[in-house]
């Protein structure tokens, strides 16, 4: 997702209209409800919402956390696109001609209440895929005193794909997804390049035949949704190509792992670098002495 | 006593794949080809049905009848505008699906893995499959003006 830098020092609508969409699990009803929240620039949607949450509807349900686009909890449908409502600056989506704002709960996601969304299923099929390094010796992770040998390109190739918060839009806007349950979806299968792609990752083969049915790759059809509303640029959609592309090489036996990465011992250096001043342990404490007596810090004389 | 609470099932089913506006999503262009796509392709297979049926029809009605009806069709006809729809329809499906298979079964024009940058914007929506896209849009255009030209105009 492209984001306008200018957003941010433009000021929105003095009054922004708030078209919130409601569902109430106990009755099953659907509603939109409307809510005028007065703004300030720099506002973001999540703001807003928390405004309304605090002065004017204490009903309204959302999922948020850390409120910088880092946990991808605030997915939702603003305006029509799925967005991290964090990210999105009241003036990037509403006008002086039209100050209206709508906000859904995820598409493709089962709502639990209001816009709250069930991740389950979405992270049962991110489950599904092994998100994370298989190595075939054991030993290795075991012992963990050695690193894997990456130049800085394998690094680049992987890198964006490393950079997935779940947050679950690319999900949302994948018209494969709408229409199937059974496939994987954009976040797994990106992940699941990520790993084929990795040199440390010894599993590819077993990989590419746990996609190798309709829930992989072949049932994408390049609508390329999911690259366009990533909120960290993380590009599933050409991830999927490249699994497609590797997974019929593979089955045509003309695809090999370019390298795998070998195990490099890391040497203990014996003196390490002293700990800079400000970094030195207060004098008389000693943070690697687990029985150590509590330092006694006059607090009484302090408060004095 | 504990409410029952039941989850509401929140996707848009087959309707996403001929819509391409249930979602807003912009800088997109890629899913109005898939919904284009999506359409033509289950168009032509109609199409392709009633063929069958119209091609039978000299064993029901005689090929006199038939040689008579089928001399009829030149200028703006039932019959040629249903070449020329047929036209539009195929030529769409076929140049689309040249771009696709370079696309999802080579890899090709879809860009390399980047380190994100402002205005980031994913790799693939800047690579060459764009311009690939715009082409199709483009010869078909121009396939498909040709093609009402021959079938009216001649």
């Amino acid at each position: 997702m492209s984001f306008d830098p200018k957003a941010a020092t433009r000021t929105p609508p003095k009054v922004v209209t708030f078209k919130v969409k409601r569902y109430d699990p106990t009755t099953g009803k659907e509603w939109w409800q409307e809510y005028k929240v007065e703004t300030y620039r720099g506002m973001t949607v999540l703001d807003a919402l928390l405004k309304i949450k605090e002065e004017i509807d204490h009903t309204i349900v959302l999922r948020y956390s850390c409120r910088m686009g880092v946990c991808g909890s605030c997915g939702m449908i603003i305006n029509g696109m799925p967005r991290l409502a964090c990210q999105t600056q009241i003036a990037e989506v509403a006008t002086e001609a039209n100050p209206v704002v709508t906000v859904e709960p995820l598409k493709n996601h089962p709502v639990v209440r209001d816009l709250l969304t069930d991740f389950t299923r979405f992270f049962e099929k991110h489950k599904k895929v092994k998100p994370y390094t298989i190595r075939k010796d054991i030993e290795e992770r075991e012992k963990g005193d050695f690193e894997y040998e990456m130049t800085p390109e394998e690094h680049y190739n992987i890198y964006e794909y490393t950079l997935c918060i779940s947050c679950g839009l690319c999900y949302s806007a994948c018209p494969v997804v709408a229409s199937t349950d059974r496939f994987l979806g954009p976040q797994a299968l990106a992940y699941m390049w990520r790993y084929v792609a990795d040199p440390r990752d010894e599993a590819w083969k077993e990989r590419l035949e746990l996609i190798d049915t309709d829930e992989g790759p072949f049932s994408c059809h390049y609508a390329a949704s999911c690259s366009a509303v990533c909120p960290k640029m993380v590009d599933p959609a050409a991830a999927i190509q490249r699994l497609r592309s590797a997974l019929l090489k593979y089955r045509l036996g003309m695809y090999k792992k370019e390298k795998i990465a070998q195990k490099k011992v890391v040497e203990v250096k014996p003196n390490p670098k002293p700990l800079p001043p400000e970094a030195q342990p207060v004098p008389g404490a000693d943070p690697w002495k687990k029985n150590e007596e509590p330092v006694n810090i006059p607090i009484d004389e302090l408060i004095a | 006593m504990v409410e029952k609470l039941k989850e509401k099932e929140n996707r848009p089913g087959w309707i996403a794949s001929i819509n391409p506006w249930v979602l807003k999503i912009k800088n997109n262009p890629e899913r109005v080809a898939f919904v284009l796509h999506r359409i033509t392709g289950l168009l032509m297979a109609l199409i392709i049905m009633a063929h069958i049926y119209v091609t039978g029809t000299p064993a029901r009605v005689g090929w006199d009848a038939w040689a008579e009806e089928i001399a009829k069709a030149h200028g703006i006809s039932a019959v040629t505008l249903y070449f020329f729809f047929f036209a539009g329809i195929a030529w769409y499906h076929g140049l689309n699906g040249i771009r696709l298979l370079l696309v999802e079964f080579f890899g090709v024009c879809i860009g390399k893995p980047e380190k994100p940058k402002p205005p980031y914007i994913s790799p693939s929506l800047k690579a060459c499959q764009r311009k690939l896209l715009y082409l199709v849009f483009i010869l078909w255009a121009i396939l498909w003006a040709a093609t009402g030209y021959i079938l009216f105009a001649s």
